[in-house]
């Protein structure tokens, strides 16, 4: 746990020293960081934002058949997407895709002996490899969401109007008067929190990785599971502070 | 690269003084001392298990002794911060066991890496010492190729010439022979006592293959159960009669040195069957 802090505060350090005139950051890492973790983990987090979204709709329209408010999905698949179903079906993607495959990297690269060279080499592997996957996790979390978002919205209004038949441009307004800028606002910081979340808890598992490759393995597998429960926790967490407060 | 030599602090390049170490109850380092003078290789032999990676682990500052000190040209590094360190480092080169390459860069990225790093060269100035050093382990031309498409041989000279992009002081090299042919292995002798001898480099190198030590060694020293059992020039220790020393160097399979399975314990197995 000590560990764990002292390696987050180090990599928050190091995101924010450029600002204050240090060292820059390593642009051409930053942008490969981001590429592998938001460009290519958008066709999966569109897909799986799709199909809830058709879910949501899908389960509404039965429930709210029985009183009469078919019109009320879209306040359902506006409200639910957009607070909590968005942001969390992004998280679970990419620690999926993402937070596993930088874990068992560093994780191979430790086995490897290549962090300990860089150490040798005077270099500071936090400053190297950690900074710029926590630094493209914090930025494209919360755009793989929005994009996530817009994807889920529409496969709702796509079910309601293609089969519940209701009419496109009234479920757009419906939907727009459901929810508010705070509900959007709300789901990018979660977005923002759990991209810390997966990727302090990624880069850490993958420093910690000893004894081969069955090490890799068990540290990738404590990877996943930690990342999901510490980002539903933060969920629960965040959810209280802002709607019970 | 590196500063213009200043004025040496110490006589030697390597101290290490009363080193001590445990993992958990067990023993991996006890008392280990010994000096190595500027310009000299300094052999640390021994069987599997013994301690001798571990002491190098030491010697790097990855980990931290119980007890003893490590003098690195006079300073003394077991106390100091990881920044201190790792200004401490930028005067060492390390040659790991399987190259410890990074897979992601190419043989020429790797090489370039230590240089980019540790100062503000521009990028044409860099190449030029990649070109350089890849040239001394006669790579020449494989800058553009990845680690995954080189030989594990390639692999370890490419490692050698990134533990001298920064023109060390001191090398250190982690069995740089194991897993070579025999003419890679006297090409990486050559380089190693070149180096020495032309730049004034001191080497430190652990290894257990006796022909490629014999030939480089100025000092050797042998590690058995964490002990220093007996040190020395090469001839002192060929001629050193500690029964250890004499199975290890002549690779008998009978001697002193316990294996885990003894006779004795195999002929009770066999009776009690």
């Amino acid at each position: 746990m000590l560990a764990f802090a002292q390696l987050s505060l180090e990599a928050f350090v190091g995101i924010f020293s450029p600002i204050f005139g240090q060292k820059s950051w390593r642009l051409s890492a930053l942008f490969s960081q981001m590429v592998n973790i938001g460009v290519a983990s958008l066709p999966t987090v569109a897909l799986a934002n799709f199909l809830l979204g058709l879910v949501l709709a899908i389960q509404g329209a039965g429930q709210f058949e029985k009183l009469g408010a078919t019109n009320m999905v879209a306040n359902l698949v506006a409200f639910s997407i957009l607070r909590e179903i968005g942001p969390l079906i992004t998280a679970v993607i990419v620690i999926g895709r993402s937070g596993s495959a930088i874990t068992a990297e560093l994780g191979t690269m430790k086995v490897a002996e290549e962090i300990e060279a860089l150490n040798v080499m005077g270099i500071d592997p936090v400053k190297y490899l950690v900074v710029p996957r926590l630094l493209a996790m914090l930025l494209m979390m919360p755009v793989l969401t929005v994009l996530g978002e817009g994807v889920g919205l529409f496969a709702g209004w796509l079910i309601s109007v293609g089969s519940l038949h209701l009419d496109p441009f009234f479920y757009v307004q419906n939907s727009i008067e459901a929810v508010e800028q705070k509900d959007l606002f709300t789901g990018l910081l979660k977005a923002l929190v759990f991209g810390g979340v997966v990727g302090t808890v990624a880069c850490f598992y993958g420093m910690q990785v000893e004894g081969g490759a069955e090490g890799v393995g068990r540290s990738t597998t404590k990877s996943v599971v930690t990342a999901l429960t510490s980002m539903l926790a933060m969920d629960a967490i965040l959810t209280t502070l802002i709607y019970f407060t | 690269m590196s500063e213009p030599q200043t004025k040496h602090k110490s006589p030697y390049a390597l101290e290490v003084r009363g080193l001590t170490r445990s993992f958990g109850s067990r023993k991996i380092l006890s008392d280990v001392s010994f000096k190595l003078k500027r310009g000299e290789i300094l052999i640390i032999m021994g069987g599997s298990g013994c301690g001798k990676s571990t002491l190098l682990r030491h010697i790097i500052g990855s980990l931290k002794p119980d007890a003893g000190e490590i003098y690195i040209d006079g300073t003394e590094i077991t106390k100091l911060n990881d920044r201190e360190l790792s200004n401490v480092r930028k005067r060492f080169g390390m040659l790991f066991q399987t190259g410890a390459l990074f897979n992601s860069l190419t043989v020429g990225e790797n090489v370039a890496l230590p240089i980019l790093e540790s100062s503000d060269v521009s990028a044409s100035i860099a190449d030029l010492v990649v070109k350089l050093k890849l040239e001394l382990v006669g790579l020449t031309g494989f800058e553009h190729l990845k680690p995954a498409q080189i030989s594990g041989g390639m692999k370890k000279r490419v490692g050698m010439a990134r533990a001298l992009a920064l023109d060390p002081e001191l090398l250190f090299c982690d069995e740089p022979t194991a897993g070579l042919d025999p003419v890679m292995t006297a090409v990486i002798d050559t380089l190693t006592v070149d180096l020495t001898k032309k730049l004034g480099l001191s080497a430190v190198v652990v290894t257990h293959d006796m022909t490629s030590a014999f030939r480089i060694a100025t000092q050797m020293i042998f590690l058995f159960e964490g002990r220093v059992i007996a040190s020395g020039t090469p001839d002192e220790i060929k001629n050193n009669p500690d029964p250890i020393l004499q199975q290890f160097i002549n690779g008998y399979a009978d001697g002193p040195i316990p294996l885990k399975l003894s006779k004795d314990d195999y002929l009770k197995r066999l009776m009690q069957a």
